[in-house]
């Protein structure tokens, strides 16, 4: 005679408190505030799509009419902020970016249809940011081209800097090889054309490396 | 049959159909996002030209620049001892390989510092450590160790100290003769101190 037998009602109970356990499980799991919603690749190819920048000159009519669709977002520390920004701008330190209620703010205005701009002192510092916040689907945020810095720069004249290329970023500024071409015309032994450059690689391996 | 083990089959069953429903995670080794922003707005990424000339200068074993130009522009000029994995490339698998060696800092090159900042962020994504960006990049090099200026005369000790450390880097990267005019013709005017018989106090 086998313990189920002895009373049926012992398995439904203990099945109905195993289905419990589950359920509780599944709404209780911790869900992220945030989840990549572009794998790397689409990520890469995303970078080339111009709309995902905003250029200076474009600031000269946020400036002026303060439109409900555009916010500016300045990610430099409070301190810095309070020093100087751009007209209109609101503070969120790069630091509290990841809090949850700046976060829970984004995704608000991200269903509300609010484009938002973001700048650091200089394009490298939002750069980061605004590549994650793209990554994890928020299609709205802008990086403001040149940063702060270029805005400093032209805050006169903002329009006319729509025919300047100053602050493209990911070009060569001089001729590289021209340069640094040796000053008395004797041409360098180039030492990378006699022997293989020696490069170091990470061994591929299936298993799983052991200790000793 | 009993009625119980029929119960426990069903319930087998739906477990086991239940796991077709599981999503593959494609990129196992992938950090969370807010992993991911707490290390972008670190700024500790960063290493300047100085510092990669002296590494290459040292022959820094641990050095591995990776140049994330096109590959004209590789072709055209590299840093020494480079390799070409232009962006849009990184994600091949054997291009990853030279990410993640243990012992090794990957240094990511560029024209400036975006398009190695981008490099970063997807390959810090891919969850790899010891990778840096050099700050400024090629022009920023170019600006400082191909071309060096000299510091204006109310520079401090330090940046008199670079300018040194930098117009030798030029003359080891670019075989430039190093100029040696204003060391020639100065009278070496040497103030000695006066002799006394006190003791010189103080502590």
């Amino acid at each position: 005679m086998h313990i189920h037998e002895l009373n049926p009602w012992r398995t439904l109970i203990a099945l109905s408190a195993f289905i419990l356990i589950l359920v509780i499980g599944f709404l209780t799991m911790p869900k992220p505030l945030i989840s990549y919603e572009k794998t790397i690749a689409e990520s890469v190819s995303a970078l080339a799509e111009s709309e995902a920048y905003f250029y200076p000159w474009e600031l000269e009519d946020v400036i002026a009419n303060k439109p409900d669709s555009i916010l500016l977002f300045d990610i430099r520390d409070n301190f810095i902020y309070g020093q100087g920004h751009i007209p209109g701008a609101e503070n969120m330190s790069a630091n509290s970016l990841t809090r949850e209620e700046n976060i829970e703010r984004l995704k608000d205005l991200r269903d509300k249809g609010v484009t938002i701009v973001i700048y650091g002192k200089d394009e490298l510092q939002a750069n980061g940011p605004w590549m994650l916040f793209r990554q994890v689907g928020f299609n709205n945020i802008k990086l403001l081209l040149g940063g702060y810095s270029y805005y400093k720069e032209h805050h006169d004249d903002l329009y006319s800097t729509i025919d300047d290329d100053a602050y493209f970023k990911g070009f060569a500024r001089f001729d590289f090889a021209e340069m640094a071409a040796p000053a008395n015309g004797v041409a360098l032994t180039n030492e990378s054309e006699d022997k293989p450059l020696q490069v170091q690689r990470r061994q591929k391996s299936d298993v799983a490396a052991g200790g000793c | 049959m009993n009625r119980n083990y029929i119960f426990l089959t069903i319930l087998m069953l739906v477990l086991a159909v239940g796991t077709l429903f599981l999503t593959v995670d494609d990129e196992p080794n992938q950090i969370d996002p807010e992993e991911l922003l707490q290390e972008i707005i670190q700024p500790s990424r960063y290493v300047t030209t100085d510092q990669v000339a002296k590494m290459i200068i040292q022959g820094d074993p641990s050095l591995m620049l990776i140049d994330v130009r096109s590959e004209d522009d590789y072709a055209y000029y590299s840093l020494p001892g480079s390799v070409n994995v232009p962006l849009d490339s990184l994600l091949v698998s054997d291009n990853l390989s030279y990410l993640g060696v243990p012992g090794t800092k990957v240094v990511f090159v560029s024209n400036d510092d975006i398009k190695a900042d981008q490099t970063w962020v997807l390959a810090k994504r891919l969850g790899y450590n010891s990778i840096y960006v050099l700050k400024g990049g090629l022009n920023c090099w170019m600006q400082t160790i191909i071309d060096p200026q000299s510091p204006s005369t109310d520079a401090g000790y330090d940046d008199y100290e670079t300018y040194t450390f930098r117009k030798g880097a030029q003359i080891y990267f670019t075989g430039a003769v190093a100029d040696d005019s204003e060391s020639d013709k100065v009278d070496v005017q040497v103030k000695r101190r006066a002799k006394s018989n006190v003791a010189a106090g103080g502590c």
